[in-house]
């Protein structure tokens, strides 16, 4: 019989809810069978356990990372460990220069701390993002509904990418441990000697960009390591009726 | 004929919304400010403020967004590229497209 190739936006939803309740692994075999062309974004954290997995289904498996140029050392020696450990080509990609020079010319090297890190991420992360993603069908991401309870919350483990197709081109993205929690990578991570990232072993959880990325404390949510001086904010763009203040009590009817 | 309204907000603390602000900015940068016929306030505090009382008839739950009237029949548009794109056809950077992507897709915060 022939293989059927890529998924068919009507098939979505009916995997989606097949493959929640299954593992990673059996999603990686899936996402490699329909998928030639599909690639893993690894960001040089704890998603490290799913080119652990995927290689061994697809030993030269594509991987790719985002190098902002703010990275940790402890973030570029995990690349090179990955890279060596498993003999993948690691694609890493870099914003345009030009982009990054005007940014810093205009507003200095900590402009995310002033006016939010959305105009970095912009610039040094999704512009390279998106011109990757523009060569596949499909991309393998390493988010897990318990990294943000406020924006992870509904993440389905298959999705048509809604943030990055395009009218010309349709792209499916998989999160196979969207179902795991932290407890259950770092459980693999043991258990299959998978290289990690030095920053976890001194109280990081989620990581990033060096200046926009700090340690948390135990039993501190990992999202308050990232953007903390904007967690006041974030969610500022909602339209909020204000209660009505109360009137103020006249002399006359107070009793 | 197209009739172009920028709706952008007052925080109920009395501050101006810092996206509102931002996107009022990237018009003014991009010289297309003289393209929006009119700019109403949606003031938190006040639910009979202009902008507060079309975001409730038109069913929208965040600020800044554009309402657009060609010959009687309105369109609104939460997303400020599409607008760029759509209504002022102007050009849009990848950097101003990557930033759009961000703000309307919290699960991309992780990245």
């Amino acid at each position: 019989m022939m293989q059927v190739m890529g998924i068919a936006p009507p098939e979505i939803a009916g995997l989606a809810s097949e493959y929640a309740a299954r593992g990673p692994q059996e999603l990686l075999e899936l996402a490699f069978e329909r998928f030639e062309n599909i690639a893993i974004s690894f960001s040089g954290a704890e998603d490290v356990a799913l080119i652990d997995m995927a290689t061994r289904i697809r030993p030269g498996v594509m991987v790719f990372g985002l190098d902002t140029g703010r990275l940790h050392g402890e973030t570029y020696r995990l690349f090179e460990k990955v890279r060596e450990r498993y003999g993948i080509t690691l694609d890493v990609l870099s914003p345009d220069s030009l982009a990054v020079e005007r940014l810093v010319r205009d507003k200095g090297l900590f402009s995310f701390y002033k006016d939010g890190h959305t105009e970095c991420c912009s610039i040094r992360k999704v512009v390279p993002l998106k011109r990757k993603l523009a060569t596949l069908d499909a991309w393998i991401t390493g988010q897990r509904k318990d990294q943000s309870p406020s924006t992870r919350a509904n993440i389905p483990v298959l999705q048509e990418d809604a943030a990055f197709s395009s009218a010309e081109r349709r792209l499916v993205k998989l999160n196979p441990l969207a179902n795991w929690s932290s407890a259950d990578v770092w459980r693999y991570i043991r258990d299959n000697d998978v290289p990690y990232n030095e920053l976890h072993a001194q109280g990081f959880s989620s990581i990033g960009c060096e200046p926009c990325t700090r340690a948390v404390l135990p039993n501190q949510h990992e999202r308050e390591g990232r953007w903390w001086w904007e967690e006041a904010t974030i969610k500022e763009c909602g339209l909020h009726v204000a209660p009505p203040k109360a009137a103020p009590r006249s002399p006359r009817s107070g009793r | 004929m197209t009739h172009v309204t920028f709706v952008k907000k007052i925080k109920s603390d009395g501050t101006p919304c810092r996206k509102c602000a931002e996107v009022e900015d990237r018009l003014h940068s991009a010289g297309l400010m003289a393209r929006i016929d009119h700019t109403a306030i949606a003031d938190e505090r006040d639910p009979d403020s202009e902008g507060m009382k079309l975001a409730a008839e038109l069913g929208i739950d965040a600020a800044p967004f554009f309402v657009v009237t060609t010959n009687g029949a309105r369109t609104v548009y939460t997303s400020y590229v599409k607008v760029l794109k759509e209504v002022l056809v102007a050009p849009i950077s990848e950097a101003e497209e990557a930033k759009e992507i961000l703000a309307r897709n919290d699960d991309l915060d992780f990245l």
